[in-house]
């Protein structure tokens, strides 16, 4: 295995607040509910294991030396820990009620085989809640973001109580959960009257040179 | 491609601007060496983000020269490497294609283009030549993107993710299997980004010369600017491609580009988007330039 310092990407030095405060941070980023139904999911999955996997190392060997295994002791591992981060979490496979076309579906979905889902969906003639959700989730897939979000919000709209749907349509819309590197602020275009937002429209051409030359045209 | 991609410098050291400064120049130089001196009228910004993108795991050495924009006190520049080459000639293709559009698009003005079309005939041959792959997806693509226009397609979506999968495409040169499935995703949602802030850009002309723009038949617009429900709803797809830009990013590893990558993809794509949709976005800024002298002074 590689250094687990390294995955943390920190000096074996570090302490043991240190560690928590990188391990949380990549946590953070590698969590599966900024991934969902996101074709890179599998990646983000390795990554995932592979911090847990290093602080779970250094934990052990820490509190091996008889050094204070940090104020976590047996720290299972940020999703486990952290319920209430996000928390999206489809029902892939059961739903109460579901009837078998939509199940039929819904298996297309998660073999993201889009074609076929699509095709069994264009079968049905009832477009209910679930139906709309479905499609909204293989446009989703798709990177669809717009038709994605206006199914979501049909489906919703049809079934008011179903939380499924209503994360789905949260995720989509709430860009400002994301996941952002330290020091980042900005998670919306045209944030207004916002300060850190007035900034930048001063200028940003980093121009240097095409304009100096004649060579405007198609260029910077 | 447009010049809308770009790293919020505020965030860059002045290593990394120097680094961000002499792949622009390199690919500059790439083209002129490459495909003549007119090539060079297409570089921009975008064109080199996907140099940075394509870019190789070694660090590369700047050198420094004088050219035709700068020739007395010259200029750091990256020499020719595979990423410049790629994203030399895949800019080729797709500003020649582009041209093409435009002369397609009987709202527009004809004789920039006819012009810059006969400057670029040449280089667009050599290119195609060397990748025939890349031209054929991205005249397809096009193509398809074209029929969308004649058909005055009321989908968002739809024209974005062609003009997505081109850039897309860029990534299919990549040579490594999981960097080839980041840069897709990346470029994917980076492609519809740009379609959708060039869009929005070039609303007001276009509704004024009746061409065909996305966000006038998505959101049936009656005025030549977006009403606060379209913008609302332009904003959540801009947003959440961007995050979904970021999700694919974090995943590899950038070397020496990442704070490049990093300032782009969490603001200074933010920076363009608001400027455009405020109507303040003015391509050719000189407010922030990072000339030689500055780096000097600095």
């Amino acid at each position: 295995m590689t250094d687990p310092y390294e995955i943390l990407n920190i000096p074996s030095t570090a302490t043991d607040d240190e560690i928590k405060k990188a391990y949380r941070e990549l946590a953070r980023k590698y969590h599966p509910d900024n991934y969902h139904d996101n074709p890179l999911a599998d990646l983000a999955q390795e990554k995932m294991k592979e911090i847990n996997a290093a602080y779970d190392a250094i934990q052990k060997e820490r509190s091996g030396r008889g050094r204070p295994g940090g104020s976590s002791g047996g720290y299972e591992g940020y999703a486990a820990r952290q319920p209430g981060y996000g928390g999206y979490q489809y029902r892939q496979q059961e739903r109460a009620g579901g009837s078998p076309a939509f199940q039929h579906v819904r298996m297309a979905i998660n073999r993201n085989d889009l074609g076929m889902a699509e095709q069994l969906l264009a079968q049905i003639a009832d477009h209910d809640g679930e139906w709309n959700f479905l499609k909204g989730t293989i446009c989703y897939r798709r990177g669809w973001v717009d038709e994605a979000r206006r199914y979501y919000q049909t489906a919703c709209q049809m079934s008011p109580g179903d939380l499924e749907y209503r994360q789905a349509l949260h995720f989509v819309e709430n860009n400002g959960e994301g996941y952002r590197p330290e020091g980042y602020e900005i998670f919306s275009t045209g944030c207004g009257g916002n300060n850190l937002c007035a900034q930048m429209a001063c200028g940003y051409a980093v121009c240097m040179g095409a304009s100096t030359c004649g060579m405007r045209f198609l260029c910077c | 491609m447009f010049g809308y991609v770009r790293p919020s410098l505020a965030r860059l050291s002045e290593e990394d601007r120097g680094r961000f400064s002499a792949a622009y120049c390199g690919l500059c130089r790439v083209l002129g060496q490459r495909y003549g001196q007119a090539a060079r009228m297409i570089l921009n910004y975008d064109f080199t983000f996907l140099a940075i993108l394509l870019w190789p795991g070694e660090e590369a050495e700047a050198l420094r020269r004088g050219c035709v924009a700068h020739p007395l006190r010259g200029r750091d520049f990256y020499p020719a490497n595979e990423a410049l080459e790629l994203a030399a000639d895949e800019s080729v293709i797709l500003a020649w294609w582009q041209i093409q559009d435009a002369l397609a698009d009987p709202g527009r003005g004809k004789w920039k283009y006819r012009a810059a079309a006969r400057a670029l005939r040449g280089a667009y041959r050599r290119a195609r030549a060397l990748r025939p792959a890349f031209d054929r997806t991205a005249r397809a693509l096009l193509a398809e993107l074209r029929a969308m226009e004649e058909a005055r397609c009321p989908s968002l979506d739809e024209p974005a993710g062609a003009f997505a999968r081109i850039l897309a495409a860029a990534a299919a040169e990549s040579g490594h299997p999981v960097k080839g499935r980041v840069l897709e995703q990346l470029l994917y949602h980076l492609g519809r980004w740009i379609y959708l802030v060039d869009a929005a850009d070039d609303l007001a002309e276009d509704f004024a010369s009746g061409s065909y723009n996305p966000l006038i038949c998505r959101f049936g617009l009656e005025r030549g600017e977006l009403t606060e429900e379209a913008r609302e709803s332009l904003t959540v797809s801009l947003d959440h491609s961007i995050r979904l830009m970021g999700a694919a990013f974090e995943l590899w590893d950038f070397g020496p580009w990442a704070p490049i990558v990093r300032s782009t993809v969490y603001e200074g794509l933010f920076h363009v988007g608001t400027a455009v949709l405020e109507g303040t976005f003015q391509a050719n800024d000189m407010a922030f330039r990072i000339t030689g002298r500055d780096k000097e002074q600095l």
